[in-house]
């Protein structure tokens, strides 16, 4: 069968510029806190650099799964095909909070930067403002230009690496020991360098878009290089800065102090802008994503038909309203708590379980349909597969069982366990009798069209 | 029922729905139905808010492409399933802007309701 061209198709810089874009969140800085925490200081940009090179693996899964089924619903459809419905519905769910999370934990980073800038305005409120705002530009049918929105990944990730070999050329010349130096929790350290990372796959829901199939994995590549180098460097940078872990510990503001070092207040204030310019595209990123997905379940009758009524302008308005709202209650507790650790550790466990999950469905789908055309093969089959399975199935243990602060329990692990039984129960329960009551509702419904 | 007789019966749903015609209005649009299983091609061009149908390749280049087996797009063109529902299980592959793809399911959920 000829194939035939399409118009309009997506070039490779669009494809780096979303996954780094989507990747590119505010909680990154505090991501990379916590991952210098964890290993002591000086050698988290180590454990940043050993995190993305076990993402590239999982990225050749996502380059498999994504050229054999190039799907805005990807990981619905790929769980479907290689699993069961079921399972793909709760794994769909739980994914889809992570854009949540992230938005919450956004804005906390938000908050703090902005109370320090002004402090005469509190945080929380530029938080409440931007998400309002974001949330009503986007019900009025207001579109964000993906370039504006992908331009600032580039905007983000060149100024961080900017700014961070300022700081370290800066400084005198530091001891090589500590920088190869492992702490006691590294295994923690890089669990939690997974999260700098997440959210790079969320171009596969773009493959319909690209003609060449190989676009998406070459772009996820480069995004995820680029973002290896400039969150290394921060990493870099900002140990120099605060070596010690008890003072790094106590900062909010990472990215402030290290731009204040490059470049005054200049870099303090540049700072101050990438930060509310990236948490705005988070927060647009995000909501357009979930209230998109969570429209497509409702349609496909997953979720409540009501979830996918559309306002004048073709927006899904109450499932937009409903997520912005979640996040809005999600965002003002966690900034009220302090508690950013518990969504970070949430976030990298559920997407290391993602990560583990491609592999399985990389496996399942090669037994279920070897015939299917696959334009990309994950690396080394059946090895690679099988050891990133592995690792991150125990990356998001070690994520998820991460204490936060003087407590022992477990938040991240309760939180997203919560979660994850409230989907199981619905797609077991409350799912199977939706279904029944809309059959008959369809079926009363032909009757008394053939009545008429 | 022939795939060619459901596309004509689904534009002239479209083109008599008032609101669709005006919602569609600035949207000029080619998308391309290949039916994998018999090889067969199809085209829907919208036109300032009027849809037209056609069997075999279409004059211009196209803006979307969809595919799927014959069943299928039978189904989804008459109003049996959503078009989400077979794309949502890979049933139903598109390749073209998603913003097109989303108008597409509004069409369908405008005239066929929830």
């Amino acid at each position: 069968m000829a194939d035939q061209g399409l118009n309009k198709v997506l070039p490779l810089r669009t494809a780096v510029s979303t996954s780094a874009g989507l990747a590119s969140a505010a909680v990154n800085f505090l991501a990379v806190v916590d991952v210098a925490m964890y290993m002591g200081g000086r050698s988290a940009w180590l454990a940043i650099l050993v995190a993305g090179v076990l993402i590239l693996l999982t990225a050749s899964n996502f380059s498999e799964l994504n050229g054999m089924f190039p799907s805005a619903a990807s990981i619905r459809v790929w769980t479907r095909r290689g699993l069961n419905d079921q399972v793909s519905l709760v794994a769909s769910l739980v994914y889809a909070t992570t854009v949540v999370f992230v938005i919450a934990a956004d804005g906390f980073v938000l908050g703090h930067a902005f109370q320090a800038a002004l402090p005469a305005v509190p945080g929380i409120l530029w938080v409440v403002l931007i998400l309002a705002v974001t949330a009503y530009v986007n019900l009025r049918g207001i579109k964000i230009a993906a370039a504006v929105q992908d331009s600032n990944a580039f905007f983000l990730l060149g100024t961080l690496i900017v700014i961070s070999l300022l700081v370290v050329f800066k400084q005198p010349t530091m001891a090589l020991g500590p920088l190869f130096h492992f702490g006691p929790n590294w295994f923690q350290g890089i669990a939690l360098g997974v999260f700098i990372f997440v959210g790079f796959e969320w171009v596969s829901p773009l493959a319909e878009e690209f003609y060449d199939a190989r676009a998406i994995p070459r772009g996820m590549y480069i995004a995820l290089g680029i973002i290896a180098v400039a969150f290394g460097l921060f990493a870099l940078a900002l140990t120099d800065i605060l070596p010690n872990a008890g003072v790094l510990a106590r900062s909010v503001i990472p990215q402030l102090i290290v731009g204040q070092k490059a470049l005054g207040a200049l870099g303090f204030w540049w700072m101050a802008l990438i930060t509310l310019t990236t948490a705005m595209t988070t927060f647009n990123g995000g909501l357009v994503t979930a209230s998109r997905f969570v429209y497509a379940l409702a349609r496909e009758r997953s979720l409540p038909a009501s979830w996918a009524r559309l306002n004048d302008r073709l927006v899904p308005s109450r499932t937009l309203l409903g997520l912005a709202f979640v996040a809005l209650c999600l965002s003002v507790l966690v900034y009220l708590s302090g508690q950013y650790e518990v969504l970070i550790n949430a976030g990298a466990g559920v997407e290391s379980l993602m990560y583990a999950l491609t592999s399985v469905l990389v496996f399942s789908l090669r037994r279920r349909e070897p015939k299917r055309n696959r334009p990309f093969h994950a690396f080394w089959y059946p090895i690679v597969p099988g050891i990133v399975a592995v690792i991150f199935l125990g990356l998001a243990l070690g994520a998820l069982t991460t204490a936060v602060g003087t407590s022992q329990t477990p938040w991240a692990l309760i939180f997203v366990g919560l979660l994850t039984a409230v989907a199981t129960l619905y797609v077991a329960f409350g799912l199977p009798r939706k279904k029944r009551q809309g059959k008959l509702a369809s079926s009363a419904k032909q009757l008394l069209e053939r009545g008429r | 029922m022939a795939l060619m007789t459901i596309l004509q019966a689904f534009v002239e749903k479209c083109n008599q729905h008032e609101r669709l015609r005006a919602m569609n209005r600035e949207w000029s649009r080619t998308v391309v139905i290949w039916a994998e299983d018999t090889g067969s091609r199809y085209w829907l061009r919208s036109v300032a808010g009027e849809l037209q149908a056609g069997q075999g390749p279409p004059e211009e280049e196209a803006n979307m492409e969809i595919r799927a087996d014959g069943e299928t797009l039978e189904a989804v063109f008459s109003g049996r399933l959503t078009p989400t529902e077979p794309y949502n299980q890979g049933d139903l592959m598109v390749r073209g802007s998603q913003d097109d793809l989303f108008r597409l399911d509004v069409i369908t959920l405008m005239i066929w309701g929830e």
